[in-house]
């Protein structure tokens, strides 16, 4: 017997509620989670697209600071450049509306501090996002089931509401650290490289917007990878329906914005085609036959820089076009409700749809979860 | 002033519990009391949805559970903190170690972080975890991992404790071990243990009750001394010299005694005396020149006690025709 053995000992004392429980395992969660090594790579890789938007920051400032944000306009109108992306660029050069010479500050800072962020969010850290959660997320409630883990909960005074808070908390304290904890740090920065800080007040909604947003972001997602990880007890499947619903999704949203594409232009060909017939009719002939990129013409042509960061500008919300299938896909779904978020594009004709699948998405999810993690202790 | 009365730490009444058409408890009622019950029965027999429906897991078809005077379907979480449960199965958090494991689970059961460590190596030190408690749970060998899994279970200090087939997989010294604290916690703490298990040998060896379940209904329950007495009591002698003879003349002073083969060897077994009658067998015994070795009521087996219970339970639920045919009451048909 070993010497430090005091036999059974009675013990009573205050007991922790039902708060403290939801903390225990979501802080377990981490840190089993963060023996992983490829999450530990994948979270400090996460944080280095805030360091490229950071040289956009901090190139605005400068010329903010130095006066020569006119300059700055006229450089991005022709396609210079700005900060090693072309981010600011592209964003200035819609910002400033084509006259440099007539700047507002205050109004060009919000806009462009706005479409830096929620390109920030929307290009490099959704995608990240589904990368961490695609590897934590399969095998917190799969895991459990495999190994029978449950036990351990549901024999103790853990209810379904406690493990599921628990085990999404682990999630959306990754997700938040990639993707909230870096924009707000982004803003920060902002404001400590502008001129004044004054600049504080000005912006003083960004970090609620940053906060709404990254929840937004992360409420649906994690709950539909725990609904996925609570189906079945290998989480490879679980791993593999997660990351084939953001794929298929985003090709099937692909698709049918290609066919909508199709759809117009065939349309506009039509019209062209019936205008010229009607023409022939009323005598004013002509031989030449319309092109087919003739509607094309009649639109302002994209300029080079414009065309090769043409993704970045839909990112950052330059690209505000009306998008009716980004219901399809959750990343499009997101970036659509974050764009309305942070006020870039807050027509209800745009969110409604995106808003009611993500709504879909997690009550669904939601009732997955309150069906499955109790299931086996049902027998 | 009245005094307060303790609640039954569990009592159910009339439980019913389907699966689908399958009934798995039918009209259970029954009440575990402190000290040490034991819950017996084949495979199939409804035990662990009787421990189930105890922990609230399951709701109830029919009838009333009470643990602790809490209804454990609407109160899962009051009961569970009153309760401790050691599942057959292994389960574990892979990769958390012996002692953060039961750390773990007594964080779960609402210990402060702090209080929770303390307690997990002072469970840990009395079920004899040594330093094995420092290693991945799935790397603990079978008897080590029980281990780990009984201190989950008592970190919290439950005044009740649910044991799943508590000494599978243990070497014999180790199941005396577990046994015995099993017999620590009840007689020298108060706690209220409830096992389930096949081992009948250690239900015998510690268990004040005994609950049969058989086709998800109690066959029996008692005390051991109750269910092992027979139907007729009588008592058994034991000892060296002429049993023959000594049976002969019980018979003769008006003691029925006849002699058998018992397990350990010949014996005589005689109606049970009356108080006044036992200085008869002492003095018969002298006379015939046999040293007695014991002399006490007869019990029978637990082992046979099961068995002839579930016998009866099968006969109970089989149609009445197949009930002729296996005791021999009409030919089988070809």
């Amino acid at each position: 017997m070993p010497l430090h053995d005091v036999g059974y000992r009675s013990w009573k004392s205050h007991r922790c509620g039902p708060a403290a429980t939801v903390w225990v395992i979501a802080v377990t969660g981490i840190r089993l989670a963060w023996e992983s090594r490829w999450l530990r790579r994948l979270v400090f890789f996460a944080w280095s697209p805030a360091l490229i938007f950071a040289a956009s920051f901090f190139a605005f400032e400068q010329a903010v600071d130095e006066g020569r944000l006119s300059s700055l306009g006229e450089a991005a109108e022709h396609g210079r450049n700005l900060d090693g992306v072309g981010m600011l660029g592209t964003v200035l050069a819609d910002a400033l509306g084509g006259d440099p010479t007539d700047v507002d500050v205050e109004s060009t800072r919000r806009l462009v501090w706005t479409r830096l962020l929620l390109a920030f969010m929307r290009a490099p850290q959704a995608l990240l996002l589904a990368a961490v959660v695609g590897l934590v997320a399969p095998t917190l409630i799969s895991r459990d089931l495999r190994a029978k883990a449950w036990l351990v909960y549901f024999t103790r005074p853990v209810g379904r509401r406690e493990y599921i808070l628990g085990k999404a908390t682990i999630l959306l304290l990754l997700v938040l650290a990639i993707t909230m904890l870096p924009a707000l740090a982004l803003w920060l920065m902002g404001v400590l490289v502008s001129p004044s800080l004054s600049v504080a007040l000005e912006t003083w909604d960004l970090p609620l917007r940053i906060i709404v947003a990254s929840l937004a972001l992360a409420i649906p997602t994690v709950l539909l990878a725990l609904a996925y990880s609570s189906l079945t007890a290998e989480s490879r499947i679980a791993s593999f329906a997660w990351f084939a619903t953001w794929v298929a999704l985003s090709i099937a949203h692909g698709a049918l914005t290609t066919a909508d594409m199709v759809a117009r232009i065939r349309a506009e060909q039509a019209a062209v085609e019936q205008l010229t017939a009607a023409d022939l009719a009323d005598g004013h002939a002509t031989t030449e036959r319309p092109s087919r990129d003739f509607h094309r013409r009649t639109e302002p042509r994209p300029s080079a820089f414009q065309r090769q960061f043409r993704w970045l500008a839909r990112a950052a919300g330059i690209d505000i076009s009306h998008d009716r299938w980004a219901w399809v896909s959750p990343y499009h779904a997101l970036g659509v409700m974050q764009a309305a978020i942070f006020g870039i594009d807050p027509r209800i004709r745009s969110w409604g749809p995106p808003a009611a699948t993500l709504t879909v998405i997690t009550i669904g999810s939601l009732l997955v979860l309150a069906w499955r993690v109790t299931a086996p202790a049902r027998g | 002033m009245t005094a307060s009365v303790a609640p039954i730490p569990v009592q159910l009444t009339d439980v019913v519990k389907r699966y689908g058409r399958r009934t798995v408890l039918d009209g259970v009622s029954l009440e575990v009391t402190p000290g040490i019950t034991g819950l017996v029965g084949p495979n199939g027999a409804g035990k662990s949805t009787l421990v189930r429906s105890i922990l609230g897991l399951v709701r109830l078809a029919e009838g009333k559970a009470r643990v602790f005077g809490h209804d454990p379907y609407r109160r899962p979480r009051r009961v569970r903190e009153l309760v401790g449960v050691v599942p057959e199965d292994e389960c574990s958090v892979p990769g958390l170690s012996g002692v953060e494991m039961v750390r773990y689970a007594a964080r779960l059961s609402g210990l402060p972080a702090t209080e929770a460590l303390r307690r997990a190596h002072e469970v840990l030190d009395w079920c004899d975890a040594g330093q094995e408690r420092y290693r991945p749970v799935e790397t603990l060998s079978v008897g080590t991992r029980q281990k780990v899994s009984f201190a989950a279970a008592i970190v919290h200090d439950p005044p009740m404790v649910i044991l799943d087939e508590p000494t599978n997989g243990l070497d014999p010294i180790e199941r005396r071990a577990m046994l015995g604290r099993l017999t620590t916690l009840a007689r020298s703490h108060g706690k209220t243990i409830f096992v389930s298990t096949h081992v009948l040998p250690d239900v015998q060896a510690i268990c004040d009750r005994v609950i049969v379940l058989a086709r998800g209904r109690v066959r029996l329950a008692g005390t051991i001394a109750e269910l092992t007495r027979p139907p007729v009591p009588e008592h058994h002698l034991t000892g060296t010299g002429p049993l023959d003879r000594l049976a002969a003349d019980l018979s003769t002073r008006g003691l029925p005694a006849t002699v058998r083969v018992g397990e350990t060897g010949p014996l005589i077994a005689l109606a049970s005396p009356q108080p006044d009658q036992l200085g008869l067998v002492w003095s018969a015994a002298s006379s015939v020149g046999v040293a007695i070795r014991s002399f006490g009521p007869a019990c029978r087996p637990l082992e046979q006690v099961f068995i002839e219970s579930l016998r009866q339970a099968a006969q109970e639920t089989a149609a009445p025709d197949q009930v002729l045919i296996e005791s021999g009451g009409i030919n089988a048909p070809a």
